[in-house]
C-alpha cells in the first residue's frame, strides 16, 4: 500500500482529510444515499426475479405475490430518487468544501503576499492552483465517494451472504475483494508509473510547444518552421506510445473485471442450483432472484479501477498544495507612533535565504520627514530588495531599518498606515473604478474619491465614461493606458494618506513624455510627504533632494542632483543620454 | 466504420445469446432439472458473456487507434497552419490558447471522435435488435419498451433545455467566481500593501458560499434530466416485471420469455444511459473540434511570389500613401510616404500608441497594408510578406525571445551550422564574455524558460550575436530594444549595436531620443500618422514636433537646474 502515490501523499495531508472530518454528517448522508441507490437497483432485479418465478408457479391468489409486487415498484421508484438526492448531497458537500478550501488556499498564500509575484511565476501558479481546486473536487466526487459507496456495498454483500451461507460469504469476500480492492490497486500500480511518464511527456510537450510558439517569430524569420514541426512530431511519438500501452492495459483490465463479475454470477448459479434447486418452483424461485441482482452492480464496480487510477493525476495537486506554507497566526503588537516620522537605515546587510551572496552590503541612510530621495542603480543591483526591507516585508540579515526607532519588520500589516507603495505594474482588480480606489480607504465617500481623481488628473476621463465611477475596470480595460494605470494607483495612495511613500520603479516602460507628466503629478501631489523613489534612469531626477546610486550592494554615489551635476562625470554622462543627446 | 457497425451487430447478438441462455438456464433450474442437465445453457451463457465483453474491448482498441490517428492528423495540420500564419495569429489568439488548443483541444477532439462513434452507433443498433427479439418473445412487453424509449428522449430534451439556459448563466457566474479568486491572488500584493489582505480572506469565503447556494439551485434543475432518464428506465423495468408477473399468474405467458425480457430490458436501456452520461464530454469535444477547424480553415495571408536579391547599396524601397487600419477598433496608421535607399539607418520615433509597432509589422510583412503601394527593388507588391525579403531580415524586439536551449544554440539559432570559433567571436563582439565565464557549462549551459534566467540586457546581446553571425541578413529591424533597460546598460549596449548596423538597412523604432543622433534618416510618428521625416539636423531646423520632443525632455533642466 505504501507504493500507492495518493496514499503516500495523504499521509501528511492538510488539504483533503481535514475537510472529510469537518463536514462529517453531510458526507455520511451522501455515502448512505449512494449505498441505498445500489441496494434499490439490485433489490429491483432481486424482487423482480423472485416475482416472476413465483408468479410462474401460478399461485391461486394474487395476494401471495403482493409483497414482491410492492417491493418491485418501491425499488423502481426509490432508485432514481435516492440517486438524485445522492448527487445533490455530494455536490453540495464538494462545493461547501471548496469554499473553505479556497479560503485556506488564500490564507496560505497571503503570508507571502508581497513576494507572491516573484516567488511563484504568476501564470504558472494561478493556472495550477485553479486546476488543483478542480482536481480536488474530482478526487472527492469521482474517487473517494464511489470507493466509499463500493466499500459499503461490499460489507453488506459479504455479511448478507455470510448469514445465509458462510461459505458463499467467504467466496464473495474473495471475489468482490478482488474486484473492489485488488484490481483498482493493481491498476494504480501498473498504470501509475505509465501515467507519471505520460505526464512528464505531456509537460515536456507543453513546455516545448509554449517555448517555441513564443519564439515563433524567430522560427519564421529563420525559415526553420518545418524543422520544428518534424521535431515536435517526433517528441509526440513517445507520448503516443506510452498512451497506447496504457490503453492496452486498461482494455485487458476491464475485461478481467468483467470475468470476475461473471465468476460471481456463475458461482451464484451453482450455489443457487445446489441450495434451492432440484424440484419444480418452490424454493427454486430464489435462484433467479440471487442471480439477477448482481447485474446492476456492474455500474459501480466497473468504474472503480479508472477512478483509482485517476488518483495518480490528483496526487501531484495534493503534493503541490501540501508544500504551500501553513497559515500562521501571528499577532503583531499594536504600534502607535506619531509624526514626525524618521526612517533610519543603519548598516543594512541582506542575503536571500539559502543563498551565499550578500545583495546589500552595508547601506546607511537617514531619511528625514518630507525628504525626497531617489535610489538609482542597474537592474539587479538590489534596489527592490532595499524597498522591501524598508517596508519591513523582509528581515535584515544584519543592521536595521527603523521607523521612529521601531524596526519596520515588527509592524506587520500596520506598516501600511505609515508606508504606502506604488510599484511597476499597479494591479487593478476586476471590479469598479470606485472599489479599486477605495482600497486606499474603504470608508471614503464618493466625493473624496472624485477629489483624489481630480488631483491625479483622471476626473474628466472618468466623467466621460457612461457609468462613471461604477465602470468595471476591465470594461474600460484597454482604455487605461500605462500612464492612467499609474495615476489610478496614485489616487489610491492619496486616499490612504500614509506619511511615507515608496515609489518602486513606477514608470518603467512609459514613453518619456508620459513619464515626465506622471512623475510631475506624483511630485506635485505627494508634496510634504517623505518620498523614496527607486528608478533606473534619470528623468525627473532634478525634483529630488537627494540621489543615491547603489552598486554591488553599497552606495557608490550620493548627493543632491545639483552637486552631482557639478562634480560627477559619470552622472553627467547618464543625464545627457536620458535627455536625448 | 462498417467494421464497427458489424462489430456492434455481432455484439447485439451476443447480448441476446447471453440473456436468452441465462433465461433458459434459470427456467431449467426452476423446473427442477439438475444442474448437469443444464450445462449447455450455462456454457452458452459463459461463452456469450465472454465474447461480448471481449468484443467491447476489441472495438475500443479499434476506436483508440482510429481516433488517435485522426487526432494526430489534426494536430499536424493545426501546427502547420499556425507556423504558416506566423506571429500574427499567435498575437491575436494568444500563445496559451494556441498551445492549449494544440494539446488539450486535440485530445478532446480525440475523445469526441471515440464517443461519437462508439456511443452513437451502439445506441442506434443494439436497442433495435433487442427490441425485435422482445417483440417475438412477448409483443405486449415489446410495445411497453418501444413506448418508453421516445418518452425518455422527449423528457431529457425538455428538461435539458430548461436546465441549459440556467446552467449557461451559472457557467458565466462560475467564470466570474473563479476569476474573482484568481483576481484576488493576482492582486494579493496590492491588498497587502494596503493592509487589507487578511480581511479579504473572509470575502473569498463569502462569495464562494454565495456561489455554492446559487449553483445548487441550478443543479437541482440540471440533474432532473438525468433523473428523468433514471426514473423512466428503472420504472419501466419495474412495470414490466409486475405486468409479466400478473400475466404469468393468469397463465398467459411462460417463465422463459418473461425472464428473458426481464434480463434483456436493462440491456435495452444501457446504450442510451451510456450516451447520456458522456453527453457533456461530447459537448466540449465538439467545441474544440470547431475551434481547431476554424484555424485549419483560415486563409493564408497573401504572399507575392517574386524574387528579391540581397539588399544592396543601390536598392530602393518605396512606400506610397500606404495605410493600415485595424479591423476591430478602427485605429490606423496612415499617410506613409517614404523612400528608403541603400544601407540607411532609419530611426522611427514616436510616443506610445503613435504606431511604431504597426509600421514595424508592415515593414516585416506580418501585416499587409489596407491600401497604398509598395515598390521594392523596382517591383510593385501589395505586401512585404515576401519569402526572399523575410529571409534577409533580422528582427530584434523589446525582449528577444530566448528558447529553452543551450546558450550556444540560442546564439546560433539563425545559423545552426556555424563554427565554434565564430560563436566565440560573436560572444566577444557583443560583450557576453562575462556571462559565458559565469555559467557552469559555458556555452553549453541551458538558458531560457525553466532554466537560468537572463537579464533584458543579456537577451539583447544574444539577439545581437545572432545578427553578427548572419551577415547575409542585410535588413535589421529593431522594435524598442532598450525600453526596459536601465540607462547604463542601454549605453553599453548602444556601443555594441552601432557597429553591427554598418552596411545594413536598419529600421530602429524607439522612444528614447538619444538614438536619433546616430540615425541617417528619421521618421516621426504621432497619433497614427507619419508626421515628419528627414535627417536629424533637418528635423531640428524644422522646429516641428521632433524639436518639441527634444525640448520637452531637455527643457526640464532649464526649469529645474
Amino acid at each position: 500500500m505504501g507504493k500507492i502515490p495518493l496514499l503516500k501523499a495523504m499521509k501528511h495531508d492538510r488539504w483533503v482529510k481535514p475537510f472529510l472530518k469537518r463536514y462529517k454528517w453531510t458526507l455520511v448522508l451522501a455515502i448512505t444515499l449512494g449505498i441505498i441507490t445500489f441496494i434499490c437497483a439490485s433489490g429491483l432485479m432481486f424482487t423482480a426475479g423472485y416475482l416472476i418465478s413465483k408468479s410462474a408457479t401460478m399461485p391461486f391468489n394474487i395476494l401471495l405475490v403482493y409483497v414482491p409486487i410492492v417491493l418491485t415498484r418501491a425499488f423502481g421508484i426509490f432508485r432514481p430518487v435516492t440517486n438524485y438526492f445522492e448527487r445533490l448531497a455530494s455536490h453540495n458537500w464538494v462545493f461547501k468544501m471548496t469554499s473553505a478550501f479556497r479560503k485556506k488556499l488564500y490564507d496560505s498564500l497571503e503570508q507571502d503576499a508581497v513576494f507572491f509575484n516573484s516567488k511563484y511565476r504568476i501564470g504558472d501558479i494561478l493556472g495550477l492552483l485553479s486546476e488543483d481546486v478542480a482536481h480536488i473536487q474530482n478526487l472527492y466526487l469521482r474517487t473517494i465517494f464511489p470507493t466509499l459507496v463500493a466499500f459499503g456495498l461490499y460489507a453488506i454483500i459479504v455479511i448478507g451472504m455470510g448469514v445465509i451461507s458462510p461459505l458463499m460469504g467467504l467466496l464473495m469476500l474473495i471475489l468482490f475483494g478482488l474486484i473492489i480492492i485488488a484490481i483498482p490497486v493493481w491498476s494504480v500500480l501498473v498504470n501509475g508509473a505509465r501515467q507519471q511518464l505520460e505526464k512528464q511527456y505531456t509537460n515536456t510537450l507543453y513546455a516545448d510547444l509554449t517555448d517555441n510558439i513564443m519564439g515563433i517569430t524567430d522560427w519564421v524569420f529563420a525559415g526553420r518552421s518545418a524543422e520544428y514541426l518534424s521535431y515536435h512530431d517526433q517528441s509526440e511519438q513517445h507520448l503516443l506510445a506510452s498512451q497506447k500501452a496504457m490503453k492496452r492495459f486498461e482494455h485487458w483490465r476491464d475485461f478481467i473485471l468483467q470475468v470476475m463479475i461473471l465468476l460471481v454470477v456463475v458461482s451464484l448459479i451453482l450455489w443457487g442450483a445446489a441450495r434451492f434447486g432440484g424440484h419444480w418452483g418452490g424454493s427454486a424461485n430464489w435462484i433467479a432472484a440471487f442471480v439477477l441482482c448482481v447485474f446492476p452492480l456492474d455500474e459501480v464496480l466497473s468504474s472503480l479501477p479508472t477512478a483509482a487510477q485517476q488518483t495518480n493525476v490528483y496526487t501531484d495537486s495534493l503534493n503541490r498544495l501540501n508544500k504551500l506554507p501553513q497559515p500562521q497566526l501571528t499577532v503583531a503588537k499594536d504600534i502607535n507612533i506619531t509624526a514626525p516620522y524618521n526612517l533610519k537605515v543603519k548598516d543594512l546587510k541582506y542575503r536571500y535565504p539559502q543563498t551565499e551572496q550578500m545583495v546589500l552590503r552595508g547601506i546607511n541612510l537617514n531619511i528625514k520627514p518630507g525628504e525626497k530621495l531617489a535610489i538609482l542603480g542597474r537592474s539587479g543591483a538590489g534596489k527592490s530588495t532595499l524597498a522591501s526591507l524598508i517596508r519591513g516585508d523582509r528581515k535584515p540579515t544584519a543592521g536595521s531599518v527603523t521607523l521612529n526607532g521601531i524596526p519596520t519588520d515588527e509592524f506587520g500589516d500596520q506598516i501600511s498606515d505609515y508606508i504606502g507603495i506604488v510599484h511597476q505594474s499597479p494591479y487593478l482588480f476586476n471590479t469598479t473604478i470606485l472599489n479599486n480606489i477605495r482600497l486606499g480607504n474603504e470608508n471614503a465617500s464618493e466625493e473624496q474619491v472624485w477629489e483624489v481623481l481630480k488631483r491625479v488628473g483622471l476626473a474628466s476621463m472618468v466623467q466621460r465614461l457612461p457609468k462613471g465611477l461604477h465602470t468595471m475596470v476591465d470594461e474600460a480595460g484597454l482604455r487605461f493606458s500605462g500612464g492612467e494605470r499609474h495615476r489610478l494607483s496614485l489616487a489610491r495612495i492619496l486616499l490612504k494618506d500614509a506619511p511615507i511613500i515608496l515609489l518602486d520603479e513606477p514608470t518603467v516602460g512609459l514613453d518619456p513624455l508620459t513619464e515626465e507628466q506622471v512623475i510631475e503629478t506624483f511630485m506635485e501631489q505627494l508634496k510634504g510627504k517623505t518620498l523614496i523613489w527607486i528608478t533606473h534612469h534619470l528623468q525627473g531626477i532634478e525634483m529630488m533632494d537627494q540621489v543615491v546610486f547603489i552598486e554591488n550592494g553599497t552606495i557608490a554615489m550620493q548627493g543632491s542632483p545639483v552637486d552631482l551635476q557639478k562634480t560627477n562625470q559619470h552622472y553627467r554622462m547618464l543625464k545627457l543620454a536620458d535627455e536625448g543627446n | 466504420m462498417i467494421k464497427l457497425v458489424g462489430l456492434y451487430v455481432l455484439q447485439a447478438f451476443l447480448i441476446l445469446g447471453q440473456g436468452l441462455s441465462l433465461a433458459a438456464l434459470l427456467t431449467g433450474l426452476w423446473q427442477g432439472h439438475s444442474l448437469p442437465s443444464q450445462l449447455y445453457w450455462l456454457s452458452g451463457f459463459i461463452v456469450c458473456y465472454l465474447f461480448r465483453h471481449g468484443l467491447t474491448e476489441v472495438g475500443n482498441t479499434w476506436l483508440d487507434q482510429y481516433s488517435r490517428t485522426a487526432a494526430q492528423n489534426f494536430r499536424k495540420q493545426l501546427l502547420k497552419k499556425v507556423f504558416e500564419l506566423g506571429p500574427a495569429i499567435v498575437q491575436r489568439e494568444g500563445t496559451g490558447n494556441m498551445v492549449t488548443l494544440a494539446l488539450d483541444g486535440i485530445k478532446e477532439v480525440e475523445n469526441y471522435i471515440q464517443l461519437i462513434y462508439s456511443k452513437v452507433i451502439s445506441m442506434m443498433i443494439i436497442p433495435l435488435i433487442i427490441l425485435i427479439v422482445c417483440f417475438c418473445l412477448d409483443w405486449i412487453s415489446g410495445v411497453v419498451m418501444l413506448l418508453v424509449y421516445p418518452l425518455i428522449v422527449l423528457f431529457m430534451i425538455i428538461l435539458g433545455y430548461a436546465a441549459k439556459a440556467k446552467a449557461d448563466r451559472q457557467f458565466a457566474a462560475f467564470q466570474v467566481l473563479s476569476n474573482h479568486f484568481i483576481d484576488s491572488l493576482r492582486g494579493i500584493d496590492t491588498l497587502k500593501y494596503f493592509g487589507l489582505s487578511k480581511k479579504y480572506s473572509r470575502s473569498i469565503y463569502r462569495s464562494s458560499e454565495r456561489f455554492r447556494k446559487s449553483t445548487m439551485s441550478v443543479i437541482k434543475v440540471a440533474m432532473l434530466s438525468t433523473f428523468a432518464l433514471d426514473f423512466f428506465t428503472t420504472l419501466a423495468i419495474a412495470i414490466l416485471a409486475v405486468f409479466l408477473g400478473l400475466r404469468l399468474i393468469n397463465g398467459h405467458l411462460l417463465l422463459f420469455p418473461a425472464l428473458a425480457i426481464l434480463i434483456l430490458a436493462p440491456e435495452y436501456f444501457l446504450p442510451i444511459r451510456n450516451f447520456a452520461s458522456d453527453y457533456h464530454a461530447t459537448l466540449n469535444g465538439k467545441n474544440s473540434f470547431h475551434a481547431v477547424l476554424r484555424i485549419i480553415n483560415m486563409p493564408l495571408p497573401k504572399q507575392p511570389n517574386i524574387s528579391l536579391h540581397q539588399w544592396q547599396a543601390n536598392d530602393q524601397l518605396v512606400l506610397k500613401d500606404v495605410k493600415f487600419a485595424y479591423p476591430d477598433d478602427g485605429s490606423e496608421l496612415a499617410g506613409l510616404d517614404l523612400t528608403v535607399s541603400g544601407n540607411q539607418k532609419i530611426g522611427i520615433i514616436g510616443m506610445s500608441g503613435a504606431g511604431k509597432t504597426t509600421l514595424i509589422n508592415l515593414l516585416s510583412g506580418f501585416l499587409a497594408p489596407t491600401s497604398g503601394q509598395i515598390n521594392i527593388q523596382k517591383q510593385s507588391v501589395d505586401t512585404l510578406n515576401i519569402k526572399d525579403w523575410q529571409e534577409q531580415i533580422l528582427y530584434i524586439p523589446q525582449t528577444p525571445y530566448i528558447f529553452a536551449d543551450t546558450l550556444r544554440n540560442n546564439i546560433a539559432f539563425y545559423t545552426p551550422n556555424v563554427s565554434e570559433e565564430k560563436i566565440k567571436e560573436a560572444v566577444h563582439v557583443v560583450g557576453l564574455d562575462n556571462l559565458v565565464a559565469e555559467l557552469p557549462k559555458g556555452l553549453s549551459t541551458m538558458i531560457g524558460n525553466g532554466h537560468r534566467a537572463l537579464s533584458g540586457g543579456q537577451a539583447q546581446r544574444i539577439a545581437l550575436a545572432r545578427a553578427f553571425l548572419d551577415p547575409a541578413r542585410k535588413v535589421m529591424i529593431f522594435d524598442e530594444p532598450t525600453a526596459h533597460l536601465d540607462i547604463e546598460t542601454e549605453l553599453e549596449l548602444k556601443q555594441r549595436m552601432i557597429p553591427l548596423m554598418k552596411n545594413r538597412l536598419v529600421f530602429f523604432a524607439t522612444h528614447r531620443l538619444h538614438w536619433m543622433k546616430q540615425m541617417d534618416y528619421i521618421l516621426v510618428l504621432k497619433d497614427g500618422k507619419l508626421l515628419e521625416q528627414g535627417t536629424y539636423q533637418q528635423l531640428l531646423d524644422q522646429q516641428g514636433y521632433f524639436n518639441e520632443l527634444m525640448q520637452q525632455t531637455q527643457g526640464k533642466e532649464v526649469a529645474h537646474g
